[in-house]
């Protein structure tokens, strides 16, 4: 995978649409099942009370029908689901998963944090025009399906997620192959590969590449400026409204520690959180002790200090995928804030959480000359 | 019906290992006939089978599930089938509730001694199986 | 005999003002209460210690962040708090608690327990919205009257154990028609007693007002039949399917839920991690796998778990990111487990968990 992907060349697969887009890309998932390129595919099926969508490990091709490589609402996180799957090792099963591309690059950086095996996975993921709230879908299936069809064919973000409306990455090539639907002719859809075992599986396919994806990557890079422009309002609108503690505490006053964020993180893979482990329970004197020293505590203390927590624990690694958000019952704007620190976090670094595979996580690297600007200077 | 076409279910049965195991290995030694449905797991006492081991053999496709133990009061351990006795009652309300069909599930009190009963218990419970067919959950994707 | 103070006042003011004596006189070191903190105003328990800090309390705010029985239970666990501590609690709350306790996971020594006949409360997304400040003179109006509220949470709405079990002080609000005028703190035990001694108010003689309960009683328990029939659909594995399809996994659920208190819950230990040849029967025998697996059985192994002593609060329900009716099948399932062993729980704290006792003569027929 490689990590200059704007300025590579990039070549592409061009293929026809024949009914629709997803029909296309099931015609293609049951063409690699037929040419034994991959054994099963890990997809979103609608779940059987049509009010959701669920990734489903297929190896019988017939339940390929009823799959959406693009649902409307994200359920689970991709990454959790591929983590789910191969944590413990994946030798016998070639997968290819679908996903969307915050998903692949959640998929990246819990490769590079151990629970994921990518050794037999095949990454494919596709132009996301965004992700409608998981409620919606809950609330209103059909018009939710309708509006996010709509959606798909004008790439219009209003009735996305906030988080989604702020995302640049939306078509960020990260996985094996890239499914490219932006600049095209509306009449076909590109196939990129980005990486080796893409490449391979397009050989095996007899897809050849041409170099006619100019349109994809320009009309990409106008729909990432654009977005990157109002990412970065947004996330100083919101730095101006945060502004100190008394704000950020505030903000996080209604939290009512559920975890409910930490729990559908992609990136918080510990099994047992610090947070929900006995080191931040105490005794009846430590609490009382507390409340004398401040007067009032409430109870649970350390709400803020679980979210900075999360956020120093995720932060380099964070890929803004809004599950957070949709999962708080109090309707805290967490992703956009974490979304905000990570831009700045990884910023520091210069580094793009799930980017590139190769990439080593931050912390778990150091160039002797760097960063002096933290160090005191006495003298 | 040809024989084979003849429905042959899984039943997860837990023996205990002071009483019910001994009486399934008298039914065998004894060369009593019982189908070839059981698969036994021995366990120390029935009173070890966590009401969640039941549940699972259920959802993962099993059609039926069989806890043996000793005869109350015979307890290698004084009282352990009388709890057993209590968590078979709920789990069977809980399938009840639920439209679950709780007649997947049974319990009996076998003793060493009753190589006969539990040849008995075996057949019959297959039979009643049998009736009530596969279980739907070994074909449910979304479980 | 004297069996209750009356002050005459507001209801809610007389009991802050209560509750500020308390700490004033230093018959409590502490307070547990409900309190407004933050510019938004949100409510969340809180531990009080300062008299001035109850200014903002409000002890009796239809809502419950968290269930107050996890909070005490946190509080307590590993021992009875060293000081004494006055807690106005939710009945329902002080039953998960009594449940806790039982399971040794809290302690009761050193704490004056506060509750009253409570009106339910509101689902927590009214607090978000605000809509909550908007019905609370709605609200006290229908506990005046003794009416059930429009927009409860489920769970309230068919709640008929609005009355507290072993509080040591009960505050009279259901059909208290002189709410804003009067309050009156009926003394259950000498616990109470102690607490009320050298107070303001006058110790007087009186009871709730029985009929009014009754009746009430009677509209939450028709409310409660509806609410139960109204949803018997639930009848199979498919059924089950179509309820829990849309759950996330966010196990939001368990981690609010006050009888849930492991600290690392079965269904996210290692032990329900599917292995890859797992991974592969499961696909081939079944053609396709839900990634992650296991909702269903995380689901029914929960209300196995905690059926029992599931108290109806509702946490549960109103936390899911995906609006999944807990409540009904926690409520209805756990209650019809309950009424096997005949127990109610929290109610009585000596009383055993049905699941560490037995009778030797009992469900005989279960056996066959």
């Amino acid at each position: 995978m490689n990590k200059s992907a704007e300025t590579s060349e990039k070549k592409g697969a061009v293929l026809p649409i024949k009914t629709s887009i997803q029909d296309s890309i099931k015609d293609l998932l049951k063409n690699g099942i037929d040419h034994c390129v991959f054994d099963a595919v890990m997809i979103p099926l609608r779940v059987p009370a049509g009010d959701s969508f669920s990734y489903v490990l297929i190896k019988n091709k017939s339940l390929l029908n009823d799959a959406f490589p693009l649902p409307p609402t994200m359920s689970v996180q991709g990454a959790k689901a591929v983590s789910s799957v191969t944590r413990l090792g994946n030798r016998n099963m070639k997968i290819a998963a679908v996903m969307r591309p915050c998903e692949i690059r959640a998929t990246i950086e819990l490769t590079k944090l151990d629970q994921t095996d990518l050794e037999n996975i095949i990454l494919i993921s596709m132009d996301c025009p965004g992700t409608m709230p998981i409620l919606d879908m809950v609330n209103e299936p059909e018009k939710t399906m309708t509006l996010f069809n709509d959606a798909t064919k004008s790439w219009d973000d209003t009735q996305m997620r906030p988080v989604c409306q702020i995302c640049d990455k939306s078509s960020m090539v990260a996985g094996d192959l890239h499914i490219g639907t932006l600049g095209t002719d509306k009449k076909s859809f590109f196939i990129i590969p980005n990486s080796t075992k893409g490449k391979d599986i397009l050989e095996k396919l007899k897809l050849p590449l041409t170099d006619s994806i100019d349109s994809w990557n320009k009309k990409v890079k106008e729909n990432s400026e654009k977005k990157l422009k109002k990412r970065q309002e947004v996330h100083s609108d919101l730095k101006n409204k945060i502004g100190d503690l008394t704000n950020l505490l505030d903000i996080f006053s209604q939290c009512i520690n559920c975890h409910n964020c930490m729990r559908v993180c992609p990136i918080c893979s510990c099994r047992l959180c610090y947070f929900d482990s006995n080191k931040v329970k105490h005794s009846s004197e430590e609490y009382l002790q507390r409340a004398k020293d401040k007067g009032s505590i409430r109870i649970l203390p350390d709400t803020t200090l679980f979210h900075m927590g999360r956020m120093m624990h995720m932060s380099l690694s964070c890929v803004s995928c809004g599950s957070c958000e949709d999962a708080c019952p109090m309707s805290i704007p967490v992703a956009q804030i974490f979304s905000m620190v990570a831009d700045e976090t990884q910023r520091l670094f210069d580094y793009v959480a799930g980017r590139c595979l190769e990439e080593p996580l931050p912390l778990r690297t150091y160039k002797e000359d760097e960063l002096h600007e933290v160090e005191d200077v006495h003298g | 019906m040809k024989k084979d076409d003849i429905f042959l279910p899984k039943i997860l049965t837990f023996l205990c290992n002071w009483c019910s195991y001994a009486g399934a290995d008298l039914a065998g030694t004894s060369r009593l006939q019982y189908p070839a449905s059981i698969l036994p797991v021995r366990v120390m006492c029935s009173s070890r089978v966590d009401p969640l081991l039941i549940l699972r053999a259920f959802l993962n496709g099993f059609d039926g599930v069989l806890v043996t133990g000793c005869h109350l009061g015979d307890c290698h351990y004084q009282e352990g089938n009388y709890y057993t006795r209590r968590r078979f009652v709920m789990l069977k309300k809980v399938f009840d509730s639920l439209g679950l069909e709780s007649d997947r599930l049974r319990l009996s009190w076998v003793s060493a001694a009753e190589g006969q009963k539990y040849a008995k218990v075996a057949t019959e419970f297959t039979q009643k199986i049998r009736e009530l067919g596969e279980n739907s959950s070994k074909n449910k994707i979304f479980l | 005999m004297a069996n209750a103070l009356k002050i005459t006042k507001n209801t809610e003011e007389s009991v802050r003002e209560f509750l500020k004596i308390l700490l004033e006189k230093r018959k409590v070191k502490g307070v547990f209460t409900l309190k407004k903190i933050g510019k938004n105003g949100a409510v969340t328990y809180s531990l009080i210690t300062k008299s001035d800090e109850l200014n903002d309390a409000v002890p009796f705010y239809p809502l419950m962040p968290t269930n107050a029985g996890k909070l005490l239970s946190r509080i307590t666990r590993n021992g009875s708090t060293t000081e004494p501590v006055a807690v106005i609690v939710k009945p329902c709350e002080l039953r998960a608690f009594i449940e806790l306790v039982k399971r040794e996971q809290g302690h009761f020594e050193n704490l004056y327990i506060i509750s009253s006949t409570c009106g339910g409360v509101y689902p927590l997304k009214t607090a978000t919205d605000g809509t909550i400040e908007k019905n609370l003179s709605d609200y006290w109006d229908a506990v005046k009257k003794g009416e059930i509220n429009q927009d409860l949470r489920p769970a309230c709405t068919a709640c008929t154990e609005f009355t507290p079990y072993g509080a040591d002080i009960t505050v009279d609000l259901i059909g208290n028609t002189e709410l804003e005028k009067k309050c009156f703190l009926l003394l259950n035990t000498k616990k109470g007693e102690e607490l009320v001694q050298d107070m303001k108010g006058e110790l007087v003689d009186r009871d709730f007002d029985k009929e009014k309960l009754k009746k009430f009683y009677a509209k939450r328990e028709k409310a409660k039949n509806q609410f139960f029939n109204e949803n018997t659909k639930i009848n199979g594995l498919d059924d089950l399917i179509k309820i829990f399809g849309r759950c996330i996994g966010c196990h939001g659920c368990s981690k609010v839920c006050p009888i849930c208190y492991c600290t690392l819950c079965m269904f996210d230990s290692s032990n329900l991690e599917y292995k890859p040849s797992k991974y592969e029967s499961e696909v081939r025998q079944r053609g396709g796998l839900k990634i992650p697996p296991g909702t269903i059985y995380y689901h029914l192994g929960r209300l196995t778990h905690v059926g029992i002593s599931c108290v109806g609060c509702g946490s549960c329900e109103d936390v899911c990111p995906v609006n999944i009716p807990l409540t009904l099948i926690f409520k209805k399932v756990g209650e019809s487990m309950q009424q096997i062993f005949e127990y109610i729980p929290g109610k009585n704290i000596t009383e055993k968990i049905p699941l560490v006792t037995y009778n030797e003569e009992e469900y005989t027929e279960i056996e066959g």
